[in-house]
């Protein structure tokens, strides 16, 4: 586990250095703060979390896989990853270190969205803990592409239509019935039923989210066993 | 210490080694020589066993954790500073991090570590990576044109350093185009061309056996003849 330790405190280093990385866990807790106190305290028939689980959703869908994708194809592009195999990291060390600490990240920054939204106790846990296991998918689903592209050009240019569909759908589909019927299926989706209602039932959308993270899974060991980790291009 | 019989590489049909046999002795600094193309990082990928050859065998004596590493890209973490770059490798093999200030030290990057490597010149990026490759005192080191593209005085610096590692009993191998290097460093030479070795020995004894091509014998009028064209 020494190995996974170097790659997390790495990983976490580089997060403060990668501006364009930076810029996507900031962002949506600000937008969600700015939107909350001027705009949703001030206007009585806007809900007063409802920027807070917009942007919370937004972020679930966005981040982690941009994050995870862009990180393990850059390790390939740029050679790193072939020096930590040969210093005799193993894959899934590589994989929790890189992971590990995204998803640390992300768990921190929905605790802030929680924070920032006002929740009853009961109510808080329940929404950290659903974007938690988004986030889970969301990962899962960056690894893949990661482990898939060549290079951060390929990574982004798969990453970035496959997050726009799965953090704007649940938009769009609050208008067009066509697309809320497509939409159940992610669990993006899912993420925003819950986080939007937090007092009512939970278990379908949780058995939709954890259905994803089961075909998210099964993808990425079909994607992992076919690119093994050995830092070649 | 380290072995290569009857090596036999191809890429899409495309046969890149032929027969590539050698043997490299303990506390040894050897050089695989050779304009590029003609073979010589396919050689590292495949005893390192990034690459699997066709036919042949090859072996080394130590185990995977004893080898350093120098490959033609240097693959450090871009917006990390040098010293962080180290530290990473320094976790991973479990080794204190004064070793990462040491090796540092050892290639002259003191006063450069907190420095991004984004920000470093051609010369200290190839230094660094000269550094994360004996971090751990490896007993093996294999270098890929450790100082192609350098200037005199750093590679200068990069040579002294070999041979000190050497003398604290490392074996090295090398590889280089650059004739005058090998012979001021290497015990051992071997001369590849389009994928075969075409000459090995002692640089000395080489030029010996070619003396009466030429009335002052070089390494490198020895390779200009053997392959028919200019290395440099
Ligand atoms: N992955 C690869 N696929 C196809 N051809 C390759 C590959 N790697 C190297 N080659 C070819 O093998 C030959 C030797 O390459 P290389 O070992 O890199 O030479 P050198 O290091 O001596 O410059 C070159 O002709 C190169 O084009
Ligand atoms: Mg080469």
């Amino acid at each position: 586990m020494r190995s996974a330790k170097a790659i997390f405190i790495k990983q976490a280093r580089d997060l403060f250095r990668n501006r364009m990385m930076l810029i996507q866990f900031i962002i949506f807790p600000v937008m969600a703060f700015v939107m909350t106190e001027f705009v949703a305290k001030s206007t009585p028939e806007i809900p007063s979390s409802m920027f807070v689980t917009m942007f919370a959703a937004m972020f679930i869908g966005m981040t982690p896989l941009s994050m995870t994708a862009g990180v393990i194809a850059e390790d390939k592009e740029h050679n790193s990853l072939r020096f930590l195999v040969m210093a005799g990291v193993k894959p899934h060390e590589y994989l929790i270190g890189t992971c590990g600490f995204t998803f640390l990240a992300c768990a921190l920054v929905s605790l802030l969205f929680g924070l920032i939204g006002g929740f009853t106790s009961v109510e808080l846990a329940k929404f950290v803990a659903v974007l938690i296991l988004g986030s889970c998918a969301s990962l899962l689903l960056g690894a893949t592409i990661g482990l898939f592209s060549k290079n951060q050009q390929a990574a982004t240019a798969i990453s970035t239509p496959t997050f726009m569909l799965l953090a704007f759908s649940p938009m769009i589909a609050q208008f067009n019935t066509n697309v809320a019927k497509v939409s159940t299926i992610f669990y993006t989706q899912q993420v925003n039923t819950i986080v939007n209602n937090l007092t009512d039932g939970i278990m379908k959308p949780i058995l939709i989210i954890l259905a994803n993270i089961a075909i998210l899974l099964t993808l990425f060991i079909i994607v992992y066993r076919k690119n093994k980790i050995r830092g070649k291009r | 210490m380290i072995k290569m019989n009857n090596i036999v590489k191809r890429f899409d049909n495309h046969t890149v080694l032929s027969d590539v046999t050698f043997e490299v002795k303990e506390k040894e600094i050897f050089g695989l020589l050779g304009p590029s193309g003609a073979g010589k990082t396919t050689i590292i990928n495949i005893l390192t066993n990034q690459l699997k050859s066709d036919s042949g065998s090859h072996e080394i004596n130590v185990i995977p954790f004893e080898t350093g590493l120098m490959l033609d890209e240097d693959g450090l973490y871009v917006r990390l500073s040098c010293i962080e770059n180290l530290d990473v490798f320094a976790c991973i093999y479990g080794i204190p991090r004064k070793k990462s200030m040491e090796a540092l030290k050892s290639v002259g990057l003191i006063g450069a570590e907190k420095k991004p490597v984004s920000a470093l010149s051609r010369g200290m990026r190839q230094r660094l990576a000269f550094a994360r490759a004996i971090l751990h005192s490896p007993k093996i080191l294999f270098l890929d044109e450790p100082t192609s593209g350098l200037d005199p005085g750093t590679a200068q610096g990069i040579h002294e350093i070999i041979q000190n590692l050497r003398k604290n009993g490392a074996t090295i191998f090398l590889t280089t185009h650059n004739m005058e290097e090998a012979v001021k460093l290497c015990d051992k030479v071997a001369l590849l061309h389009k994928g075969r070795i075409v000459e090995q020995g002692a640089p000395a004894e080489i030029c010996e056996r070619h003396h009466a091509f030429k009335t002052v014998p070089d390494l490198e009028s020895v390779f200009i003849k053997m392959t028919g064209m200019d290395v440099q």
